[in-house]
């Protein structure tokens, strides 16, 4: 803005706000209703949800999943997303938010346009509603993600009482066997470096399954210590993934 | 002038009706400290016609604060800071014990979510007005030095608890912070206070909570509501100037 | 200069000017530097550190790793222990260099990405981390995901028959010592020098 448009801006300004109606009481009333609204919600959601407190922060756990509060999804995602080139990862981690704070701390410096009506301004409308967009999914699927340590599907409705016994079993399975880390299945697990097993049991066989389990294609390992330990969890790994159509 | 009045003698008592005592105590600070131009200036302002609900978001901003720091205070009161058990069973103590005590820490665990929430409306009504133009660059940075305020009150708040969410959620963001080339190391032990998390760091997020961040959001929200007083509230956008016809008519002459 | 004598280059009011400004500046330095050193102070003091026995050489087979549970901060119970996963080396898979510290193979079990902690899968010998999904080999290599480095580790010894623990240390990807990082920090190429080595962390003991 040169000295002319900011003359201008002061002129216009002073003549809107002279028509305009003092602060108190006009603006403050409105102030003071949303005041009432802000309380409201916050001892309805305290009344509804309450504080829950988790077990005793225990830093020799090797089972605990954690996850941040909902206001950090959209970094959590970030870093979910950035996490198949490591060489990246600090710039997932510090790069991303420095970068955006900074760009917002310097706004009003690089916009420097009189124009205030935001369908005149298309940058920043379409910047905006990107950010607003991106944050939202990010946090939408921030919150969605499961942990890799566990598998929440349903078993098909087609199948048996047995078989849907085995399925639960065979879920389990996957879990602790952390196939999810590279693989994903359904809402769980990362995907890659292994392939999506969402739908295995309609491209492989069963025998197929068992014999790539026994014998995979580096860098997966191989479970034939699982089938030779235990082979009725080794049934039960195998019977999942071929229900999973 | 009238005499004084003498001890005994007796009292004018419908010279100074009770119902007048309020203001006079009201005058004898005003005439100590000359406040009262200062807070006619700051509520008789006049705002620029057409402002609408979006514009209380601010306020409702600044009351979400006021609010995080009433229940802060008394959650004060029953907290230790202490790492080695004293801060989860104090916890513990306030959410299944303490008369009210989940009801306040919930009012403090929601409220942080509430301005946050509003934070985040407050500065997309400013983005989308285009409120931090000429004459309100300043305004706007100090917003969003408040902004990074209010995420490490998030931050390091989410510590305090000191259960298995909050330890990690903890190492994960101190380890964030230890990302950043060559200061990022020292940063962390910083936070930290030492290359583990150790005895005192509970306590140094504590003090940076409750009394280094607050003070400084506390005085940023002066400097920029001072700001908005001086400056105005913006008008919306798309209001158009029209000058008052009597000033049409001298400019025309 | 108006108010001045014939050569005079400090008058009175840039005197006070002056005093004004030295002795304010003075009071603000001689308060903030004291507290701001204090609250650093941690950054520059080293921890130390003990050995702590954690079982006999016969608890630790070279084909599976066992938990054990030590401490690395000490004086706040519960919150300064931490679970590293230990077995004996197996000269067959252990290609580093062997000596009197790597007897047994000492694995922290905090993700190397962002420090949170990874569980060992039997079935898949695999190190898996919950949160962005890292995944390391057996010897703690990383296999997939996020992490920048393989685990860190701890030094072990043989002492009077007994294993010992002792500080941890990080590892680039070809498994060469560091003194120890935190998570997220590179160690291979400019990595060690982006990411210095810190003051503060135990170094290993003269005994």
């Amino acid at each position: 803005m040169n000295q002319a448009q900011k003359e201008q801006y002061l002129r216009e300004y002073s003549i809107l706000k002279s028509q305009g109606k003092p602060f108190f009481p006009y603006a403050v009333a409105k102030d003071s209703i949303m005041a009432m609204i802000v309380i409201l919600v916050i001892i309805f959601l305290a009344l509804m949800f309450g504080a829950e407190i988790a077990p005793k922060a225990d830093p020799t756990t090797t089972t605990y999943v954690p996850r941040p509060d909902w206001y950090y999804f959209f970094l959590f995602e970030v870093l979910r997303v950035m996490k198949n080139v490591p060489k990246f990862t600090p710039m997932a981690t510090i790069g991303v938010p420095t970068i955006c704070m900074i760009l917002l701390f310097l706004l009003p410096f690089y916009d420097r346009s009189p124009e205030r009506r935001i369908e005149r301004r298309p940058i920043a409308l379409a910047a905006g509603i990107t950010t607003i967009a991106a944050m939202a999914f990010l946090t939408y699927s921030g919150a969605n993600t499961g942990s890799p340590n566990s598998v929440d599907l349903q078993p098909p409705s087609s199948l048996s009482a047995s078989q849907a016994q085995m399925f639960r079993a065979g879920e389990l399975v996957v879990g602790e066997s952390g196939c999810l880390a590279c693989h994903v299945i359904g809402d769980n697990g990362n995907n890659g470096p292994g392939p999506v097993l969402t739908h295995i049991g309609s491209k492989l066989p069963s025998q197929a399954i068992a014999s790539t389990l026994r014998n995979p294609t580096p860098p997966m390992p191989s479970f034939r210590n699982l089938a030779a330990q235990s082979p009725q969890k080794f049934q039960q790994l195998v019977g999942f993934l071929s229900e999973l159509q | 002038m009238p005499r004084p009045k003498r001890p005994g003698e007796a009292q004018d008592v419908g010279a100074f009706p009770p119902a007048e005592a309020g203001i006079t105590v009201v005058d004898w600070i005003d005439e100590r400290t000359s406040l009262s131009p200062g807070i006619r200036w700051m509520l008789f302002r006049k705002v620029p016609k057409g402002i609408n609900w979006a514009y209380t978001l601010g306020s409702a901003t600044l009351f979400a604060f006021l609010a995080q720091a009433v229940t802060g205070v008394f959650l004060a009161m029953y907290y230790r800071p202490d790492a080695a058990g004293g801060a989860y069973e104090s916890i513990r103590y306030i959410t299944d014990d303490a008369f009210l005590g989940q009801f306040v820490r919930g009012m403090h665990k929601w409220g942080a979510s509430v301005m946050i929430i509003l934070i985040f409306l407050h500065m997309a009504r400013v983005f989308f007005y285009g409120a931090y133009k000429y004459p309100r660059e300043l305004t706007w940075i100090i917003g969003v030095v408040l902004l990074i305020l209010t995420l490490v009150m998030g931050f390091t708040g989410y510590l305090l608890p000191f259960d298995q969410r909050a330890y990690w959620a903890t190492i994960v963001g101190v380890n964030i912070n230890g990302t950043g080339p060559f200061v990022g190391p020292f940063l962390s032990d910083f936070l930290r206070a030492g290359p583990e998390f150790g005895a005192t760091t509970l306590s140094r997020f504590y003090a940076i909570h409750m009394l280094l961040v607050p003070g400084a959001i506390g005085a940023l929200i002066g400097a920029h509501l001072y700001l908005v007083s001086k400056l105005g509230i913006t008008a919306p956008p798309w209001l158009k100037a029209e000058p008052e016809p009597e000033l049409l008519e001298h400019s025309e002459v | 200069m108006p108010g001045t004598f014939e050569g005079e280059t400090v008058n009175r009011r840039r005197f006070m000017n002056l005093v004004t400004n030295g002795a304010g500046g003075v009071a603000a330095v001689a308060i903030t530097l004291p507290v701001l050193g204090f609250a650093a102070g941690p950054i520059f003091s080293r921890v130390p550190f003990e050995w702590q026995t954690i079982g006999m050489p016969a608890d630790f087979p070279k084909s599976t790793y066992q938990t054990r549970v030590v401490e690395i901060v000490q004086g706040i119970g519960e919150a300064g222990k931490t679970t590293a996963y230990v077995r004996a080396r197996d000269p067959s898979i252990d290609t580093e260099p062997e000596d009197q510290y790597n007897q047994f193979v000492a694995l922290s079990s905090r993700c190397m990405h962002l420090g949170c902690p990874v569980r060992f899968v039997a079935a898949a010998e695999r190190f898996i981390c919950p949160c962005h999904g890292g995944v390391y080999d057996f010897r703690g290599m990383v296999a997939g995901g996020p992490p920048v480095r393989p685990l860190d580790r701890f030094y072990t010894r043989l002492k009077d028959g007994y294993v010992q623990i002792g500080p941890r240390y990080s590892v680039n990807s070809e498994l060469r010592r560091f003194s120890p990082r935190d998570p997220g920090e590179p160690l291979d190429g400019v990595g060690q020098y982006l990411y210095p080595a810190r003051f503060s962390t135990s170094q290993i003991p003269q005994s």
